[in-house]
């Protein structure tokens, strides 16, 4: 958690992140005046300009959030859905930036990484970590503007507990290839500040043992598991969760089901083609399987299938010709 | 009294128009105690309270939808699936041997195996077109394969009524290889192994043959892989063909794993 007393560089950026946050909640209070009907929305300043300043003001995971905001303007029928819901988030973290020092510190922390205060590596490795054997449970790729995200998710066969390991690569860069979906790590993971999924790979105490499959659960159980973690930070847009479900299809999409209930599959209209979902289809042939998915507020995305034998990535995958070593 | 879901779709309401124009309106009581205070005066920022603190409860309230009708399974297949390393093979040798693919589709439908299931959207994809190569697919696919393109209209063929006969179908396509070289297809490993070391070290066969080296390499009799891996693997590291000696060593090396993997 920043503490603002330290030295002046640190109060000057954090009252360049708190400008940058009362900036931001005039802006959506501007939003909520005119309304989403306003043409301005359809703008590409309007989103470009406030993402910029936000990142002058040193809060560039707001600036991130503002810039996929733009890309929801239209994107679907129900699109002032998620935007609203989208600027009540931002809302929510604008306001708890400018009160960190109000809030209980390892809340204080979440906030503001959520917010985007940097934290260095080296000080995220000098804290004490967490050993455990780690199943690589998930991964998926994602291009946000011009950079490729890999997230691999990990989960603590002890504790239980997940964690989120992210690589990035600019164009003809390489992304992270040591973590391997369906092994097992013996290794420290040290966390970033706050109740943080996101960590960094410390010591490894053995080559990558497999095949390894987290415990599954229903959809039910999932949606519990998803919940809990979101009250404790609704601002992610992104969990992990292992369940046992097979496709089904609902209408004109594709869905995961159990008995309990069933997700909405993300950006999976029957009459597309996904490479990872249609290997989900030929692999189960519509039988129930373990599936580590990726939880977003719009729908699931199918990361792996845990096979008795072995575990298939089936997570987006970035275009090798961006980025090399996908 | 108005559920958390019904409130959500007031303020979209309201926020589709704008607080200018529209008032913000009354929470339920879940969302009134957690935005109550009088610090806000304008509709927007109670307003903007209010979109904040129900988004955060609808997420965290995150349940299933209803429950779905199964999907028809496909019939059975008595066949085994490939087994991971074939798979991988596969992978390795679209990216860097194509010109063993047939050999390799075709060898798993006369070994009897099926293909792996993880294998199948990127062959349907990948054999579009090409009716022989997609025929040999959906016998390698069976049951499975059909119904996945069922699902999955982008995997269809192209070409779905080309027409196939059963001797394009088992037969491995003919590669051009010059006479001279031909005549080592039939030999035993060390007899043509030998005399593409030599060459290749001597300069008679060089990168302009590149091509019909691998073909080459590609069709030689399987029990002669081994002895023309290791032996284009001794090849002096100085003279000019070892660059070229140890591409083919690998195809040989590549083809002989691929064979391995899929005997049965």
């Amino acid at each position: 958690m920043p503490q603002p007393d330290r030295n002046t560089a640190r109060n000057d950026r954090v009252q360049r992140m708190h400008g940058g946050l009362t900036e931001l909640d005039r802006w959506l209070d501007d939003r909520i005046r005119t309304g989403l009907a306003d043409p301005s929305l359809a703008r590409y300043a309007t989103w470009d300009d406030l993402a910029a300043r936000l990142v002058d003001a040193q809060a560039g995971s707001l600036a991130n959030r503002i810039r996929r905001l733009a890309g929801l303007v239209g994107a679907s029928p129900g699109w002032h859905d998620d935007v609203l819901a989208e600027l009540g988030l931002l809302h929510l973290l604008s306001q708890a930036g400018r009160h960190l020092g109000s809030l209980p510190g390892p809340l204080a922390d979440a906030v503001a990484t959520a917010v985007g205060w940097q934290v260095k590596q080296a000080d995220v490795l000098a804290g004490v970590p967490d050993t455990d054997h780690w199943v690589v449970a998930g991964r998926s790729d994602v291009r946000e503007d011009r950079i490729e995200v890999r997230r691999h998710w990990l989960r603590g066969t002890s504790s239980g507990q997940w964690a989120l390991c992210l690589s990035f690569a600019a164009y003809q860069q390489s992304l992270d290839t040591s973590l391997r979906v369906g092994t097992s790590l013996h290794a420290d993971l040290h966390r970033y500040p706050g109740p943080a999924l996101r960590s960094l790979v410390g010591a490894r105490y053995a080559l990558p043992v497999d095949p390894v499959t987290p415990p599954s659960q229903t959809i039910a159980e999932g949606c519990n598991e998803v919940g809990s973690m979101l009250v404790a930070e609704p601002w992610l847009d992104r969990l992990p969760v292992t369940i046992r479900a097979r496709l089904a299809r609902s209408g004109e999409v594709w869905a995961l089901a159990d008995a309990t209930g069933s997700l909405p599959v993300l950006n999976a209209g029957t009459r597309q083609f996904d490479a990872g979902l249609a290997m989900l289809l030929a692999v189960s042939e519509g039988r129930e399987v373990d599936l580590t998915v990726e939880w977003t507020p719009h729908g699931v995305v199918p990361l792996s299938i845990h096979l008795p034998d072995r575990t298939i990535d089936v997570g987006p995958r970035a275009n090798t010709s961006f980025v090399s070593a996908a | 009294m108005k559920s958390v879901d019904e409130h959500w779709q007031a303020l979209v309401t309201t926020a589709l128009l704008g607080t200018d124009r529209r008032e913000p309106p009354e929470a339920p009581q879940l969302i009134a105690d957690l935005v109550a205070d009088t610090a806000r005066t304008t509709a927007s920022e109670r307003m903007l309270a209010q979109v904040a603190a129900t988004t955060a409860v609808r997420r965290a309230g995150v349940i299933p939808g209803p429950p779905l009708d199964e999907l028809a399974m496909p019939d059975g297949d008595d066949r085994q699936p490939c087994v991971p390393a074939a798979v991988d093979r596969w992978h390795h040798i679209t990216a860097s041997w194509p010109v063993l693919e047939d050999e390799w589709i075709l060898t798993l439908v006369t070994a009897g195996w099926r293909i792996a299931p993880e294998l199948l959207p990127a062959m349907l994809m990948r054999h579009r077109s090409d009716p022989v190569r997609r025929t040999r697919v959906m016998v390698g696919a069976g049951s499975t394969g059909r119904w996945l393109v069922g699902h999955v209209p982008d995997l269809a063929a192209r070409h779905p009524n080309a027409t196939v006969t059963p001797e394009a179908l088992a037969e491995l396509p003919e590669l051009p290889i010059a006479p001279e070289l031909a005549q080592l297809v039939n030999r035993p490993g060390a007899e043509s192994g030998g005399v593409l070391a030599q060459s290749l070290e001597d300069g008679t066969l060089g990168h302009p043959h590149r091509a019909m080296l691998i073909n080459l390499v590609a069709r030689v009799r399987a029990d002669a892989l081994l002895d023309i891996a290791d032996i284009l693997g001794a090849v002096d590291s100085i003279s000019p063909g070892y660059g070229l000696a140890t591409v083919l060593g690998d195809l040989a090396t590549t083809r002989h794993r691929m064979l391995d993997e899929l005997s049965t």
